[in-house]
């Protein structure tokens, strides 16, 4: 009898709690009583001490930082929340069969890419500048529009990985080249290649890589822009055949291999670390293990072709999952704004990631910021001119590009360098493939 | 009184017993004692034995199978969270896809290179490694140690060593003036590559196989040989090779198997490059499963082909190994 009456007393505090909650649920700034612009004191609702699941693959010395910069958040917010950090170098398995479950993680850091995968499962965050401190217009919006669908907010960013080109200023000086510029074009790109590649040492002027897909499509949509835009009709079509930027490129990187410049290989980091390469182009990442080769490197951004200026990049955010619940998002909210915002000390995660990694950054403020104005190697990789569009390789609302990506880009670079195909035929034929993708979207 | 009480009691009783519900207890009693009879019995303690297999057989293997079989009739995401019945349009589009009927030759080539010289050499290196001598035992653990690894580190160690200009072996050759062979990315070589990698990697675990074979081998068939002035080659030949059969018969079925499913190592080393020469059959369902169409009903489709085809190739094998034990 005692205990009956024991369950029935909790029973009806978890429900007069409960229903506080639910009351309260419509906008939450800050813990505790908050002041209105005529300073009445009103209730709004409390953030909760959740323990919220965040999932992400960062499997590398990156995920290393990431798990200091998580356990800092969980001894230092005031809100008691606890993020529980799952770490898989599998992580697109682990979401599909999770989400497929309905288990899962409350917030999620994956590419804005994958928010066309697992669309069905995210919420829309765009009330975070709501009910929090973040100011929107703080964040470039380039990038904030990379993870948005008309106005709604998928993923709020966290990295921005760019691909730059990189060149060893050893080679550049012994080819009787300016170690301290690089090619400011691709024909020069092309002379600085053929000057710097000395077979008998085992060096190349230049380090394309066919195996790359990413690589390929970033350097690809400096000669030829976009392969998949909005057309006039507002369906999705792809530029592939006929356009001569493509060719151009195709033709380039075949001539460089043909000509003994540029090594046939699917791995180019080697190489480069190795101090056989004299230019490649890559993400930030490679700094790190040229920075342990003793390699005396330059970065700069990647020449453009053809087409039109441009700071195409892949944006990888903090995305809520719809498993979250609504003391769950907002704690991931939390977790968003201490991210991005300058601690007591004036340290921000944001910007302590950008400056240890090499990212550049997507806040503006930290753009301004006199450390980060101080490290060469982040400024060389930063593109000041904050207007310019990220797209990349497709137009970023397109979600097939991950089939762009891994199903056409290779059928484009390969035949032309193994089989000897015509740039222009293989254009035709990868406009085929890349209609039947498209086609799958328009419908 | 007492007579008619129990006259009463037996009416009593006989009416309880002719009750359907106390009879449809009775039945349950009389079936679950017989139940738990048989689970004392020999026999039954063997199912016991096996229930957690089974469970775990179901789980991972049978219901995964057949959850394949029934997607791949279905147009679904990854996330499983929306389907539409298409009918056979996966198998059509699977046989007219070229990559996917590429993939299927490159399985095949991969398996052509792969089988025999594993199924063979794994016979001869364990003929001279099944006497049990200290030497041997060092051999049979040098040969072993790549079965424990994981392919994620041999792939990446075979890269280093092979790759085309900062790998070990590639050097090597190239000092001794055989130029620099570019292992991964030659499309005629790179199959050859990966094919070389998968033996080296698994060819221990058939030797040991093997070893095990030759080891029971009846002494007095070698002796008798010997009698017959048969020499160490006629021996292994006409005693050995017959005498493990059985063993021989189990290594090439679970190769074949296992090379027709090869992906790992590809997926480590060339990722199915160049230009799609060692895209193996699981390599691609792989990448329209997960790395860029999130297709898992073509996906499961295509699992389902190979599933056919290793399921031809083994029943054949097995009545040919049936039919020579008769």
């Amino acid at each position: 009898m005692k205990r009956k009456l024991i369950s029935v007393i909790l029973a009806a505090a978890m429900t007069v709690v409960s229903l506080a909650g639910c009351g309260s649920s419509t906008s939450a700034k800050a813990s505790g009583e908050l002041a209105t612009e005529n300073g009445e004191s009103v209730s709004k609702k409390a953030d909760k001490p959740v323990t919220i699941k965040f999932w992400n693959g960062f499997t590398g010395s990156d995920g290393d930082e990431l798990v200091e910069l998580v356990d800092k958040f969980n001894s230092e917010n005031k809100y008691g929340i606890n993020v529980e950090m799952d770490i898989s170098a599998s992580l697109d398995e682990q979401l599909a069969s999770a989400f497929a479950a309905g288990d899962g993680p409350d917030l999620v850091l994956f590419s804005s890419a994958s928010r066309f995968t697992y669309g069905d499962y995210l919420q829309d965050i765009s009330d975070i500048f709501d009910k929090t401190d973040l100011k929107k217009d703080d964040f470039i919006e380039a990038y904030t529009d990379y993870c948005s669908e008309g106005d709604k907010l998928y993923l709020m960013p966290m990295e921005i990985v760019g691909f730059y080109l990189y060149w060893n200023k050893d080679l550049f000086k012994a080819a009787g080249l300016d170690p301290e510029k690089g090619p400011q074009t691709w024909d020069e790109y092309v002379e600085y290649a053929k000057k710097i590649t000395d077979a008998d040492k085992n060096v190349y002027g230049s380090g394309l890589c066919y195996g790359y897909n990413y690589q390929m499509a970033h350097t690809l949509q400096r000669f030829g822009d976009l392969a998949v835009t909005k057309g006039d009709d507002g369906k999705w079509k792809a530029n592939f055949d006929g356009n001569s930027g493509y060719a151009k490129f195709l033709d380039t990187y075949k001539s460089l291999v043909d000509s003994g410049d540029n090594p046939l290989t699917d791995d180019t980091d080697s190489m480069m670390t190795a101090g056989q390469l004299g230019m490649t182009i890559n993400g930030p990442w490679l700094t790190s293990g040229m920075d342990t080769a003793g390699i005396n490197y330059g970065i700069k951004a990647i020449p453009t072709g053809d087409a039109d200026k441009m700071s195409s990049a892949e944006v990888i955010g903090m995305a809520v999952t719809t498993l979250a619940s609504e003391d769950a998002k907002q704690a991931c909210y939390r977790f968003i704004e201490w991210w991005n915002s300058k601690d007591d000390n004036g340290e921000c995660p944001s910007e302590k990631w950008s400056l240890d990694f090499g990212y550049p950054t997507y806040l503006k403020s930290v753009l301004e910021s006199d450390a980060y104005k101080a490290n060469d190697k982040v400024m060389s990789m930063t593109n000041t001119d904050t207007s310019l569009r990220a797209d990349f390789i497709v137009d970023s609302a397109f979600p097939g590009i991950g089939k762009i990506i891994s199903d056409v880009i290779p059928q484009m670079t390969q035949p032309v360098l193994f089989d000897n195909k015509d740039s222009g035929e293989t254009l035709t034929e990868c406009q085929k493939i890349a209609d039947t993708i498209v086609g799958e979207y328009n419908e | 009184m007492s007579n008619t009480g129990a006259v009463t009691n037996t009416a009593e009783w006989e009416q309880k017993c002719s009750h359907p519900e106390y009879k449809r207890i009775q039945m349950k009693k009389n079936a679950l004692s017989k139940t738990i009879k048989y689970l004392q019995s020999a026999e039954g303690s063997a199912y016991i034995f096996i229930f957690p297999s089974i469970i775990l057989l179901m789980m991972f293997n049978i219901i995964p199978l057949l959850a394949a079989f029934g997607l791949s009739f279905f147009d679904v995401p990854i996330t499983l969270d929306s389907a539409k019945f298409i009918g056979i349009e996966n198998f059509k589009t699977a046989f007219s896809d070229a990559r996917f009927v590429n993939s299927l030759k490159v399985t095949a080539i991969f398996t052509a290179i792969e089988v025999p010289v594993q199924v063979i050499g794994a016979m001869i290196i364990a003929a001279f490694i099944s006497e049990n001598n200290l030497k041997n035992k060092f051999f049979r653990a040098i040969y072993f140690l790549p079965v424990i690894c994981s392919a994620t580190a041999i792939g990446i160690m075979w890269k280093m060593i092979l790759h085309s200009n900062v790998g070990f072996f590639t050097y090597a050759l190239s000092s001794m003036g055989l130029g620099r062979i570019n292992f991964f990315n030659d499309t005629h070589m790179a199959i050859f590559t990966v094919a070389f990698i998968s033996i080296w990697r698994s060819f221990g675990i058939s030797a040991i196989i093997y070893v095990t074979a030759i080891q029971n081998v009846n002494g007095s068939l070698y002796e008798a040989a010997k009698m017959d002035g048969a020499g160490s080659l006629r021996q292994f030949i006409d005693v050995t090779v017959p005498s493990i059969r059985p063993t021989f018969w189990f290594i090439l079925m679970t190769r074949f198997a296992g090379s027709l499913q090869i992906f790992d190592i590809i997926y480590m080393t060339t990722n199915g490059g160049p230009n799609y020469t060692t895209e193996s059959t699981v390599t691609y369902v792989y990448s329209r499963a997960f790395s860029s169409g999130s297709q898992m009903g073509y996906a499961s489709t295509m699992s389902v082909i190979l599933f056919a085809v290793i399921m031809i190739v083994t029943v054949i094998m097995n009545k040919r190994m049936n039919s020579e034990d008769m």
